[in-house]
């Protein structure tokens, strides 16, 4: 019986390598893989495709589009395999630091130095950083999703409004430039419209999401997740300022039972009309502004500004090259054409989130794309922005301190508790 | 919903009593009525979303809108979905197929000789009880070395991993029911076992074994963990397809709900067919007596 | 039981344990030896042997026990109204019924919509804000939150038995139309009543379907990951962090892989001892020895 089982395996494993003779050796011309989410940003890149397989007549070029967990997990199955199954990936910032130490990605400083006209410095700053570990270049920028404040700015600039905050605070109506403001500002919208609008669409989700909205308002505390030395400094009177603010915007000015919203929910409340203000990335304005999309009769009426305090939490995909890739020249040649100034000025003016300080500063992207004041803002955001964690552990310290908020805003503990808690769980993981 | 759930289970005994001595045929319908409205309520939204416009669809209504195919287009001519389908078939009937050819056999041998006891009917159910998440990288490993990744060989090999085992279990319990005196009677007219097993025993069980195919072709028609993994631009499956409407910028509802609707129409179809196969009928006639 | 018996018993198991041999040898092996090593994927020259310290670990890991209770709670809750319910519509169903086809087909529906699409159905379906069944609800005095810290897991198990209460339809009423109809025919004709023939006829007869069925359900009750993927993600705190995503949580997300392998044995053993006592609870008649 053992013999026949033997032999059985035998003939299946031989079937399974004839089955791998008969696929087609790597055709010459070149195909490249690459892994991205399906989003608007990857629509952007499949129009542009056509020039580039046109400048490149030895390189194919196919996109493998999928949610964010599901490429996360194939990318990392791809690193395991002895080539890899993708020719370029994208990186999220968060992973950056831990596939570096992996040893997964490429290095690309020579090739950027080698590439002319690339101009790595103009790429913002804090964005380029995120893809330089160690002092080497590691991933270049694709896509930013720095926060902003997006309001209605109808209701700001409605005249019964202004009049009605004149008389009760003294001071003009304008998107706030303070955590207090914002609190204030958020409570009298409310109050106002008789509970019809919101003060603003909150995103507590438990995990990333609401670790990535309040760290703006950490940010605009004065606080921070660490400090320059890499101190735990959760716990400090500032940040317990400004979680119990937070909480207090939930409890009287969001909606009521949003305390596992998310991006879609928050997207969805405001497209509705029934949200004053939300905090969310920079380029949801021109989905928001456009007629034909989920807004219908308010498109045109919403607005992009810094959030309070001017400093944004900054999230970001780069594109890299696995260590294990098998055509790493092909695949550093779509990186810099699709990275270049002149592919990066068509991509933003076809909708893509800006990168490059000369697109931003255009001004035939401020024509062809959504105007000036946009770009303007967003290079704002961007100039002074800082991702959520850095270093190898980024995604558990992100997940730890997100577990804690979450149970802060739903009540289960006091501010000072759950950043405590917080902070003591992250030095841990930090070795401190 | 929840009182009413609540409701039905604490006052089940006495509800089904006196349902039947007082209201017969009218108070059976009344109840089958009530659960196809709370089983039919989320379709109908899906429904909905499916054909609002973008500017409508974050609103909470079922109608007061002008619907539009717009999206069911988008969803079925400009992406490659009816591949999608066509692969989630393939998968399901090769699964389908194999978890029966092979199933069916075992849990007989189960049940009427218990062959290896019951150490070996748990032991199959191992991998059950363990996580998708810790096999999807040796699955990858192992598809990726065959050259199968990206076939729909890979994505029904590891649905066959949990399905296989689940459909002996199921008709291990089936076969049970079963009773003896079927193939006592046909070997004493002269028959094997094994012919009775398949002329006797196989139709009566036709039942169980009806409902053992539509359960496996289930299981593998919403599995997405496996086939997300293993499955690239050519084998993509639909629940595959469904979740990639789920993206970092939100939830792409109308197509999501296009996706959802086109997938559960065919398994609606299959399942009214295989009905036949669910009502014992002429089958009932091979019990004598 | 003859030798001839015995030795087709055997062949006839064959297959399937060749079948699973194949698919989930080397994933099993490979999962065991990582959870006996500090297995991170981002940092696979540094696999060092740990023995049983990641075993050891989850003693003091909160996280693991809360996710371990969450999933105990749902899979209890969920499972036995989907047992109550599917037993009363199977019974409902099983008795002639005009239109008795499409109650049957309807019914069944919710079964195949793949999981992680019904999450984000009833994500948004519940939502507060923006969903139909709260604006329904509200008009009627009934305005809670369902995703809040109190109904989070409970709202979790209601989509559950939603979704997967046909499956028990399925199964209770294919044991129900292969049951023999002459004992219910000589228990009516010895004047018993409905009740009567309930408690003592088909419940006795059923019991091998009803604890396949259960176990089966039982087993994927475990596996529960896609709601509260789609959904809350664990929250709010941890109420809803099922073992399952906790396991995806530490391999995938933080990378931890050997460490979700030796969580994952530690599951199954748990899930193993309460199928073996689920089993000879329900098995204590023992028919055949």
């Amino acid at each position: 019986m053992f013999r026949f089982i033997g032999r059985l395996l035998m003939a299946l494993a031989l079937i399974g390598l004839g089955l791998a003779g008969c696929r087609p050796a790597t055709p010459a011309p070149v195909t490249l893989t690459i892994i991205m989410e399906q989003v608007p940003d990857t629509d952007v890149i499949q129009k542009l495709l056509p020039d580039f397989e046109k400048e490149n007549p030895g390189i194919r070029v196919t996109i493998d589009a999928m949610p964010y967990d599901a490429m996360r997990d194939k990318i990392l199955a791809s690193f395991m395999a002895p080539k890899a199954t993708y020719d370029v990936i994208i990186v999220d910032n968060p992973w950056m630091d831990e596939f570096v130490a992996g040893n997964f990605l490429e290095p690309l400083d020579s090739r950027i130095q080698t590439t002319p006209d690339y101009d790595f410095e103009d790429f913002v700053r804090p964005v380029r950083e995120i893809g330089v570990v160690g002092g080497k270049v590691y991933g270049v920028p694709f896509y930013n999703y720095a926060l902003g404040l997006i309001v209605r700015q109808d209701l700001f600039d409605d005249p019964a409004y202004r009049e009605a905050y004149q008389k009760a605070y003294g001071q003009p109506l304008a998107p706030p430039t303070t955590l207090e403001e914002y609190v204030r500002i958020a409570q009298f919208f409310k109050e106002q419209s008789g509970g019809k609008i919101y003060g603003a669409a909150m995103q507590p989700q438990r995990g990333y999401k609401v670790f990535e909205e309040w760290k703006n308002w950490l940010y605009a505390a004065g606080g921070n997740l660490m400090d320059e030395k890499g101190n735990v400094i959760l716990d400090r009177p500032e940040a317990v300022q400004a979680l119990n603010l937070y909480i207090e915007m939930y409890q009287t000015a969001a909606p009521p039972n949003s305390l596992n919203w998310g991006f879609d929910e928050a997207l969805r409340s405001m497209a509705a009309g029934e949200s004053a203000t939300m905090m969310s990335y920079n380029w949801m304005l021109p989905t928001l502004n456009n007629p034909q999309g989920p807004a219908g009769a308010l498109a045109g009426k919403f607005a992009l500004y810094e959030v309070p305090g001017g400093k944004a939490v900054l999230g970001t995909w780069h594109w890299a090259i696995p260590h294990n890739a098998p055509n790493k020249d092909a695949s550093w040649r779509f990186i810099s054409w699709v990275t270049s100034k002149a592919v990066e000025k068509q991509r933003v003016i076809l909708g893509g989130a800006p990168v490059r300080v000369s697109a931003m500063k255009d001004p035939e992207v401020w024509q062809k794309g959504f105007g000036q004041a946009y770009y303007e803002t967003v290079l704002k955001i961007l100039e002074d922005a800082e991702p959520l964690a850095r270093g190898p552990k980024a995604e558990e310290i992100i997940q730890i301190v997100g577990t804690e908020l979450n149970a802060a805003v739903a009540g289960e503990k006091s501010a000072e508790q759950a950043l405590k808690d917080a902070a003591d769980q992250v030095r841990k993981i930090q070795g401190q | 919903m929840t009182p009413l759930l609540r409701f039905r289970v604490a006052a089940f005994p006495a509800w089904r009593v006196w349902t039947r001595r007082h209201w017969g045929t009218g108070g059976r319908l009344l109840l089958l009525g009530i659960s196809v409205f709370v089983v039919l309520f989320p379709f109908l939204w899906v429904l909905a979303a499916s054909l609002k416009p973008p500017t409508e669809i974050n609103r909470p209504t079922l109608w007061g809108f002008t619907p539009t195919g717009a999206i069911w287009a988008e969803v079925w001519l400009g992406s490659p979905f009816a591949r999608y389908f066509l692969n989630s078939l393939l998968v399901g009937g090769i699964t389908v197929g194999i978890s029966l050819a092979v199933g069916t056999p075992a849990a007989y041998a189960f049940s009427r000789f218990r062959t290896g006891g019951t150490g070996l009917r748990f032991l199959i159910l191992a991998a059950q009880m363990l996580p998708p998440a810790l096999f999807i990288i040796p699955f990858f490993l192992m598809a990726y070395h065959t050259g199968l990744l990206d076939t729909v060989w890979a994505v029904a090999a590891a649905h066959l991993t949990f399905i296989a085992p689940l459909v002996t279990w199921f008709l291990i319990g089936f076969f049970e029911d079963v009773p003896w005196d079927l193939e006592e009677q046909a070997m004493v007219d002269g028959c094997t076992r094994w012919r009775a097993f398949l002329q006797v025993v196989l139709p009566a069980a036709r039942p169980g074994l009806g409902a053992a195919g539509l359960f496996a072709l289930i299981m593998s028609w919403n599995e997405m963990f496996y086939a997300l993994m293993l499955a690239g631009g050519h084998s993509k499956t639909l629940p595959v397809a469904i979740a990639g409407y789920w993206t970092f910028r939100g939830v792409d509802l109308g197509k999501m709900s296009v996706a959802i609707l086109s997938a559960v129409l065919p398994v609606l179809v299959v399942s009214f067919f295989v009905q036949r196969f669910l009502i014992r009928g002429l089958g009932g006639g091979a019990l004598k007596g | 039981m003859s030798q001839r018996d015995r030795a087709l018993g055997r062949r006839l198991l064959f297959p399937l344990l060749v079948l699973l041999a194949l698919v989930q040898g080397y994933p099993i092996a490979f999962a065991a030896y990582i959870s006996f090593h500090n297995y991170q994927l981002t940092a696979l020259d540094q696999v060092r042997w740990a023995g049983l310290a990641q075993y050891r670990g989850l003693l003091d890991n909160p996280s693991y026990w809360t996710a371990t209770r969450n999933t105990l709670v749902f899979v209890g809750g969920a499972v036995i109204l989907e047992l109550l319910l599917g037993l009363a519509l199977a019974l409902l169903l099983h008795r002639p019924v005009p239109g008795q086809n499409a109650f049957r087909a309807i019914i069944l529906m919710p079964m195949f919509i793949t999981p992680i699409a019904v999450g984000l159905m009833f994500r948004f379906l519940l939502n507060s804000q923006l969903g139909i069944i709260p604006a329904l609800l509200r008009p009627l005095g009934l305005d809670v939150d369902w995703f809040g810290p109190r109904l989070a897991l409970v709202s979790l198990i209601l989509i559950d038995v939603w979704q997967w209460t046909p499956l028990m339809v399925l199964f209770l009423l294919a044991g129900l139309e292969a049951l023999p109809t002459e004992p219910f025919e000589a228990a009516r004709v010895d004047g018993a009543s409905s009740l009567q023939i309930l408690r003592h006829l088909t419940l006795p007869l059923l019991r091998p379907v009803i604890l396949a069925a259960v176990l089966i359900r039982m087993l994927d009750a475990f596996r529960v990951f896609e709601y509260v993927y789609a959904i809350t993600r664990g929250g709010p705190g941890e109420r809803t962090e099922t073992i399952l995503f906790h396991i995806y949580r530490v391999g995938f997300l933080y990378f931890r892989l050997g460490e979700a392998a030796a969580m994952s044995f530690t599951l199954a053993a748990v899930i193993l001892i309460l199928v073996v006592i689920l089993f000879y609870i329900l098995r204590r008649q023992e028919a055949w020895a």
